[in-house]
């Protein structure tokens, strides 16, 4: 279960009223590569890793990444909040404004509602891992394609401390990969699912 | 910088250490170094919370405690009237100032 703590993880405090920035930013919050999918991929693969340690780090990392998807969803409601409807026409955000006016919805920057079919659970430790390093890494490429062409410094903090958090998870992903790894046969670890074959782990 | 925003800023810091500490004793569960460190941040982040809750609104449910919250009487409807406290305080997405 979880329990809520009334802050964000990294202030947001943006003065600046910018629908153009929102309408990138918001595939951080419900795009491909963004924290929801970040969040249900690693809340979701967790009940079947086999190592109690991997298990427990998904469970954190998912947990942090709802807090990063709260900080998104806050760049992007005060990015709007003061948006007026020739803001949103003139920045190209009119087509989100007329579906969700300045609401906070997951969609990709490209329009692409969020969808679970943006990050896999396939119960099989190995794919899942590999899975979570790539999504870190997309990540902060996303984030680091933002920096480049975003100049409010006010928004630059978050995302450069959301950038630094994707390398740390990568980090410890990579760590976790070898703890399974560690576990198995090291002549050949990838020739079965070691979540489902499970004889084939050594204890 | 308000004394609540700094108190706040400084409830983000000790936060921040147990995150980072978390994930790293995780995959590194007998580092006593580290161990240490996460120690130190949990008592601090905890004497900051309560202070905090004290001072202005409790930041998580288990620190509501109507007549011991809130001293400064800020940010909230219900002043002089007994009140659920956890509705007081701005919302964390509302940049008030750099809260």
């Amino acid at each position: 279960m979880w329990t809520y703590e009334k802050r964000l993880q990294f202030p947001v405090n943006i003065r600046k009223t910018c629908p153009k920035t929102a309408s990138l930013i918001i595939s951080q919050f419900g795009g491909p590569d963004g924290e929801m999918a970040a969040s249900m991929r690693y809340l979701s693969q967790r009940f079947t890793m086999p190592c109690k340690e991997c298990a427990g780090l998904l469970t954190d990392i998912g947990t942090e990444e709802l807090a990063h998807l709260e900080m998104v969803g806050a760049i992007i409601y005060q990015l709007t909040k003061n948006m007026k409807p020739e803001d949103a026409k003139a920045a190209g955000f009119d087509a989100y404004y007329i579906d969700h006016t300045a609401g906070v919805w997951p969609t990709a920057a490209a329009g692409v509602p969020f969808n679970a079919c943006e990050f896999q659970s396939k119960g099989d430790a190995i794919t899942d891992l590999y899975e979570d390093m790539a999504a870190e890494q997309k990540a902060r490429s996303t984030y680091e394609n933002l920096i480049r062409i975003i100049d409010d410094p006010d928004v630059l903090a978050p995302l450069k401390f959301l950038r630094e958090r994707e390398i740390v998870h990568f980090q410890r992903f990579g760590e976790a990969m070898e703890k399974i790894k560690s576990q198995l046969d090291e002549r050949n670890f990838y020739y079965f699912n070691p979540e489902f074959d499970k004889q084939f782990v050594l204890n | 910088m308000s004394n609540r925003v700094q108190c706040l800023q400084e409830i983000q810091e000790a936060g921040f250490e147990i995150d980072d500490l978390t994930l790293y004793l995780d995959t590194h569960p007998l580092d006593t170094t580290a161990l240490e460190s996460f120690n130190k941040a949990r008592e601090r982040r905890y004497e900051l919370l309560k202070n905090y809750a004290r001072d202005y609104e409790p930041l998580n449910l288990y620190l509501v405690d109507p007549a011991n919250n809130n001293e400064t009487e800020s940010y909230s409807k219900y002043l002089g009237k007994e009140h659920f406290t956890w509705t007081d305080g701005p919302l964390p997405w509302d940049n008030q100032g750099g809260v």
